[in-house]
Order: C-alpha cells, then structure tokens, then sequence
C-alpha cells in the first residue's frame, strides 16, 4: 500500500496554535530516530492562532527530498482543518481522528465510507482524560494512534514523548500514559518496513542551515528585522550567540538593518542580514551602496508571494528579478540561490567568500518551502570551505598605497583591507563617484571609475560556477531547467520515474546572476524537450535565459499560488509533455 | 591655554596636520564646516587618536561632502542612515573611535527613527549632528528644524510649520550624553568633542551651525550674538538632572555646554550579556566557528 519509494504520507490537519507542530515533530524525530528518511513542511495562515493548518510528513526508507500533495494517513483535530483538507485523502487511505461527538461528522463518515476510506478512532479528550491527563494531552493520545498505525513499537515513540516533555517531570508519566491509551486504543493499519541501517541524521530546515553556515563560515554580526519567512534565521542565531560570541541585533527596520551590516563589512569582519521581499526592497538603496564602495556585503532573501504583504506564510519564486535589479545604479553583484539545508550551509559560506573576493553585494535566495522544510539530512561536513577574506594582510600591508584601494584594473577587483590596518595608507570609502582612493572626482574619469566597477561583472560570471545537471546527462525524455526549491521535487521525480524507464534530467542553477549559459547551451543540445520550471509566474530565470541566449524552452512549468511544487504537479505534467 | 597653544606645546601638532587636508574646498565661504572640521581635528589629537584608532562615518549632505576632507579611514554612506552604518562600525572595532556626522535634514527628517533608537541602544559613537536648520547642498530648502515663517527654497511663503525642538526629542528619549557647541567658537566645540570621545555610549553633540547662503534666520553673527555658556550662566546647573536639562533646550536662548549626562547608562556594548570590552574585536574573530555541538541537538 505504501507509493513510489516506499514513500508513506502523513497530514495532520488541526486549528493553527493547537499544537499539531508538536504532534508532527514528535513523531518525525521519533521515525529519524528509526532510521528512515522524512520531509516534512506546515501549510498555516500568518495568524497565531485560529485558522487551519497542516502539518505534512513523507516519510520512506528510502532518500526523498520533497512532498507529496497526497494522504495515505490523515490526521485531524477539528472538523474545520478536517473539513477543508478531507479531500487530500487518497481514496483507501486511513482517517485517525479523535472526536468526541461522532453525530457532529455524519456526514464526512459517510463520505469516508463512500471513498473506501478506514476510520481510526478514539475520543482523544476523554482518554486523555481517563488516564488522568489534561485536555492538551489529546494531542499526545493522537501521537499514539498515529504510531500504532503505523505499527511500530511503542518504546520508539515513548523516548522521544520523553524528550519533548521531559522538562514537566510531574506531567510526564500522565504524558506517556496518554500516548499508550492511545497506542493500545486502535490497531495496526499499515505497518512500515523498517529502515535496514540506522546512520545518523539531523532533521533540520533551511534557515537554520544558513544560521550554522553563517556562524561557521565566520559571521561575528547579525543583523535582521522579523519578516516571515526569514525570521527564524535570526532566531537561531540569537540562540547560538551565547556559545559563540556572535553579536545579534534586531534593528529597528530593514534599512538599519541593511545599514549595520554595511557598517561592520566596512569595518572589517564578516556579518550578515537577512530578510523578505518587502525588507529587501528598503535595503536596495544599501545594496547600491555596497556597489558604489566595493565593499562586501551578504544578505538572505527568504521569499514569499508578493507584491507588498502577498502571502506572508507561503512559498514562492517571485524576487528573482528583485534580487538581480533591486538598487539603482549599475554595478557587479552576485545572486545565489539555495536549494535543501545541505547546500544552504555550503552556499552561505561561499557566498561570504565570493563577497570577499569581488568586493560586491551577494543576495542569498532562499523561500518558505526550503526556509521551513524540515529534512533528515547528515551532519553537515565542517571545514569544508575554508574561510577567504581576500584582505591585505601581514607584511603585504606595507607596500600598499591609499590609491590601490580603488585602482582601476582591467579585472575590476582591488586590494582592500582593514580600515586602521595601515595608518598611513587610509582610503575613503565614497557613497559619492570617486577617484582611486575614494576621494570625490566628478571629472569625466570618474567614467573609468564606472566601468570598472561594472566590467568586474564580467570577471565574476567567467569564475563562477556552472550549473550542475542531474539525473542523465544527455538525451532525456524530458528536461527542466530551475534554481532553488525546485530541486528537490525534481530529484524525487527522476528516481521515481527512472524506475519506470523514463529518463529526466534537471539543469539546476545555483548561481544565478551574472548567469552562465555555456552548459546550458549544450544541455540544450543534448536534450531536445527542454521544460522551464519555476514558482512564478512571468518564468523570471526563463526570461533571464531567453535574452541571454537562444534557447527556447518547449514547455514552462510555473506556479504562483503560494504552495510549492508537490509531486503530482511534475507527475501531471511530465505525463502530459 | 587655548587648545591651539596646548596642541603646540604637546608637540602633538603633526598629529593635527594627519587629518589635514590638500584637498579645494567645496563648502561656501563663511560655511560652519569649516571651524567644525578644525575643532574635530584639534579634539583628536588633543586625545591622542591617531587614524589608526579613528573611522569617520559621513551622511550625506554639506557635512557629508567633508567626507574626503578628513585624512582617515572614512566610509560616506547613505542620507539619513548614517547612524546605524557608524553602528555597525564600531560593533565591527570595538576598541576604534567612531565619529558620524549628519545634518538636520538626514536626522530629523530621512532617518529620523534612526535617531530614536541609536539613543535607545546608546550605541558607542560620537555623533556631530551638524544643525543648519536648512537642507543646503539642495539649494535651501526647509527642513523639520527651519524656523516658521522663514522663506525658503519651495516655501515661498514661508515655512509654514513649527519646528521640531531637537534636543527635546532626544531628551525625552533617555540619552545618556547631549551637549550642545556652536560653529561659531572654535575653542568650545573642540572641549565639547574632547568630552564626547571620552564618553562610552552614545554622545549627542548639538552644533548649531551658520549656513550664509540658504540661513538667514540664524546667521553667524546672530549666534555670536546669542550664544550664552550653560556653565557661566547656571553655575550650579547638573547635568544629571534631565529635568533641568529639558527645562534648558525649552529656552530659545542657544545656552552651550553639557546639557545632560547619564555616566550611568549602559552602553549597547556593555549590555549584551555575552560580550566582554576586553574581548577582541569582530575583526579579529573571523575564524571557522565549531557548530558540532549544535547539529547534535539536531
């Protein structure tokens, strides 16, 4: 009964705030713990309590990256969330619920029974009750519905209920006590093959792998202003700032946010911002700033569907263009985007290298979907990317003079270093056109001055990486060709189809401005059904690369509506091309 | 001893001429720049800071238009911004001097927040907030501290709304230092400085400043005329007291000195739990950082 991959969909439905997170983190800890691998993402309004949301888990022995849109288990709590999700049921699935008052849901029983649909049920209020726990404690009576069903042993679940409330030693036992009424109340419907090797994971989601990247890719400042959904960011690095000396400021709005960030880079150590659509916009004018004084500067653009407040808790692709023109002026600036936590922790680091290396503005692109994904993922490798800061130092300090800070070259890029490093060989750093030590020159040099900054692009887009290709390299059945989340739909696309004797391949850009087309062109000339896939709406890179080559795309795959790219959004597609 | 005599007798002069300049100069003639420049100049090196220990942070603006004129690590950043930029400088070096200047036009007007909240956090800097009462290098229009009344650029009427009073605004924000000095006397400005950089939080210095283009409400002569000194005038005048400090910005008379200090009040440094003022500096802490024991939470 279990799909493509061994793959086993679980959604929790409930009222936003009743706790449905603590029931879905419980039981995916508690799968990781068992060796399997599991995606999981949350669907909820930007409200903190009322309204409906849902807690989506995939979960499979074998590696998956995304989700399915799709139920085999659905979990719900109240009848609104039962209501509006009861259809993402596949018809035989199995329906854990814990009303009280069955008369409530005739109807929906009905439906279920029409749709072949097992019910699972027990009063949850009541049992957490009659063990002697409290109304929260419904939720802990679920958790053990959902494990028995799953026909796993209960010590497994046990320990991690253990983790969780641990801290409440008094409500504990009442806690397990819920969880095994529950577990003992329902029996088995769809027993998961257990994982073979039990390697360790962590289950972690995308803005806290660009948290970890930034603190160990030497990050002494951050600097942010909440905005859904890059707030957590600044989250996990308040919490690790007591261990690590980081200094971490909430500002008071994104432009002072933008404005200390520049401040420290200026001042010599490494720091970051990060932010939404709606923050970037207030940071444009610092980001054109950074452009003018070559100095670097790292930010990360967590999307969401705009324009102007849009859908403040969804997912999309919409600021490609943003980050690529946001700032007025022309000037060299990096665009990378991040794709799964894995790469976001390596990508944060390279991108504070390369910002370092070109003195410009890097914009890190992540969104919702990968931002707050949580994946069971290995340790991160550490030391892999090793720190560059492309400063002058030590004895090469002595031979610099004052004019080498902007010296025009033909590859645009400068010496810089620390302000104080050298006492004598001072520079300005000039918002203003300036000359070779940054003193203000509105003479017509100041166009050579211009054309270096901008033709340092052309240094950038020659050294930068090409994108990578996955699945087969040439002659596919279909093609695609995207940045950031849609990676990890594809890759699940291509082993699940690859079992089918279909052939896709996935030409994934990670840095995406100043773009690289080489083997793009020949990915073109290797594959001849070549799909655009992005979640927008205009197919902003497509565009990118409609004007930057001439290629044109057979198809385009594009999606706008806040949700990210489910499995049956490719399955339908690729069917259909 | 006037300070021009201290500096000679020091022999700290080379130090003066560090920061000097071989640069045209682009303000007006009889512009307050100049003497401001010179009694920051004199204030550094009568402290001892040499450009190794100094970072200038301008805004835009005629103060901004210094930014080359300072010989030193300088960064001239966006207008109204510059006090969260100098913000981030010093978290950056700790142990340096940063110095921000901006006009009226950047801090009461574009980054008017920024003032509220760099007094909240008492960030470690010296501000100079150079007050014109006009916006100059756009041709003199008003700015939220231009007198009612006064024809301006694009108020041919005359500006017809009352000013803010500055200093009130940031006294009632719980400063924890604000002077005020004036263009107009060297000597003061250059004491007043001197005591800013010996502050350790945030130092407001109010510098009232002539404009002889676009000001002709407040001309140099005028304040020649006017200013009176805090301590001549209220020899038992505290500075601690903020009450008596809100009660003297509420004159129209341009009383000068030490308006109000709070030696008490932490600085943004000083209050973040993790961090000690002997640490190193962010500068000296780039390293890879072990995140281990944190994915092993995970």
């Amino acid at each position: 009964m279990q799909t493509k991959n061994n793959r086993t969909r679980i959604q929790i439905a409930g009222q936003s705030g009743a706790g449905l997170l603590s029931v879905g983190l419980i039981i995916i800890r508690a799968l990781r713990d068992l060796g399997f691998y599991a995606v999981a993402d949350r669907e909820y309004p930007s409200l903190i309590k009322g309204g409906h949301s849902l807690f989506t888990i995939n979960v499979s022995t074998e590696k998956i990256h995304s989700l399915s849109n799709v139920a085999d288990i659905f979990v719900s709590i109240d009848k609104v969330s039962l209501t509006a999700y009861f259809d993402r049921l596949k018809e035989g699935g199995i329906w854990i619920h814990g009303y009280e008052r069955l008369a409530g849901i005739k109807d929906l029983q009905a439906k279920a029974k029409e749709r072949n649909i097992t019910e699972v049920h027990l009063p949850t209020r009541s049992t957490a009750k009659s063990v002697g726990g409290n109304d929260l404690m419904q939720n802990v009576v679920l958790i053990g519905m959902i494990w028995k069903v799953l026909g796993l042993e209960f010590a497994d679940v046990e320990e991690e209920i253990t983790h969780k409330f641990g801290k409440r030693p008094k409500l504990l036992p009442f806690n397990i006590a819920a969880a095994k009424a529950g577990y003992d109340g329902v029996e088995t419907q769809q027993k998961l093959e257990l994982p073979k090797t039990k390697e360790r994971r962590m289950i972690i989601d995308g803005n806290h792998a660009i948290a970890l990247g930034a603190v160990h890719g030497g990050v002494r400042a951050y600097y942010a202003y909440p905005m859904s959904p890059s707030s957590t960011i600044l989250t996990h690095m308040a919490d690790m700032a007591k261990e690590t000396g980081v200094i971490v400021k909430q500002g008071e709005d994104e432009i002072t946010v933008a404005n200390l960030s520049m401040g420290s880079w200026y001042g010599g150590t490494r720091s970051m911002c990060g932010t939404s659509g709606g923050g970037f916009d207030l940071m444009t004018e610092t980001v054109s700033l950074a452009g003018i004084i070559e100095t670097p500067w790292v930010c990360a653009l967590v999307q969401r569907p705009g324009p102007a407040t849009g859908l403040p808790t969804w997912t999309g692709q919409g600021d490609l263009k943003l980050a690529i023109h946001g700032g007025h002026g022309e000037f060299a600036r990096i665009v990378v985007s991040v794709s799964d936590p894995t790469d976001a922790f390596d990508i944060t680091q390279h991108a504070l290298n390369a910002a370092e290396k070109y003195q410009c503005p890097v914009i890190i692109l992540s969104d919702k979907n990968i931002a707050e994904s949580l994946v069971t993922v290995p340790e991160f490798e550490k030391g892999k990317i090793k720190i560059e800061r492309s400063l002058v130092e030590g004895k090469e300090l002595e031979t610099i003079k004052s004019t080498d800070r902007y010296k025009i070259t033909e590859s645009g890029i400068s010496k810089r270093w620390i302000p104080g490093s050298n006492v004598d060989e001072y520079y300005f750093a000039n918002g203003d056109e300036h000359d070779e030590m940054g003193r203000l020159d509105e003479s017509e040099a100041a166009g050579d001055m211009y054309a270096k900054r901008v033709r340092k692009l052309e240094t950038i887009q020659s050294e930068l990486p090409e994108p990578d290709i996955y699945g087969t390299e040439k002659d596919a059945d279909i093609s695609f060709v995207g940045w950031g989340s849609t990676k990890a739909t594809i890759l699940d696309m291509i082993s699940d189809y690859a079992e089918k004797g279909v052939k896709i391949n996935y030409l994934h850009y990670t840095w995406v401005h100043p773009i690289r087309t080489e083997k793009l062109e020949q990915f073109f000339t290797d594959n001849c059904n070549v799909h655009l896939i992005e979640g927008n709406y205009n197919g902003q890179l497509g565009k990118l690369i409609e004007k930057e080559t001439d290629l044109k795309f057979t198809g385009k795959l594009l999606k706008w509506d806040g949700r990210p790219f489910f499995l049956e959004d490719l399955e339908n597609y690729i069917n259909n091309n | 001893m006037t300070n021009t005599q201290q500096i000679a007798s020091a022999g700290i002069a080379h130090q003066y001429t560090d920061y000097e300049t071989d640069e045209v100069m682009t303000w007006c003639g009889g512009c307050g720049n100049y003497s401001i420049q010179n009694a920051l100049k004199r204030a550094l090196s009568l402290e001892g800071i040499d450009r190794a220990n100094v970072i200038f942070c301008f805004d835009v603006g005629c103060s901004g238009n210094g930014s080359d004129k300072m010989e030193g690590y300088t960064i001239h950043g966006l207008h109204g911004r510059v006090l969260p930029l100098a913000a981030g400088v010093k978290m950056a070096q700790h142990n340096t001097h940063v110095i921000c200047e901006a006009g009226d036009g950047a801090t009461f007007s574009e980054g008017a927040g920024h003032v509220v909240h760099a007094i909240r956090n008492d960030y470690p800097v010296l501000f100079i907030h150079h007050d014109n009462q006009n916006y100059g290098l756009t041709t003199g229009q008003c700015s939220s501290l231009t007198p009612k009344g006064c024809k301006m650029n694009a108020a041919p009427e005359g500006n017809p709304i009352e000013p803010l009073n500055p200093l009130e605004v940031v006294l009632s924000l719980k400063p924890s230092f604000v002077a005020r000095t004036c263009c107009v006397d060297t000597e003061h400005m250059t004491e007043t400085f001197q005591k800013a950089l010996n502050h350790k939080g945030f130092a407001f210095v109010e510098t009232l400043q002539s404009c002889p283009t676009y000001n002709k409400h407040t001309t140099h002569e005028w304040y020649v005329e006017n200013i009176k000194f805090i301590e001549k005038e209220f020899p038992d005048y505290d500075p601690t007291d903020i009450w008596q400090a809100r009660k003297l910005v509420d004159n129209t008379v341009p009383y000068l000195g030490m308006i109000y200090h709070n030696p008490k009040r932490e600085s943004f440094l000083e209050s973040l739990a993790h961090k000690d003022k002997n640490d190193p500096m962010l500068i000296d802490e780039v390293q890879q950082v072990d995140v281990g024991n944190f994915m092993a939470t995970l």
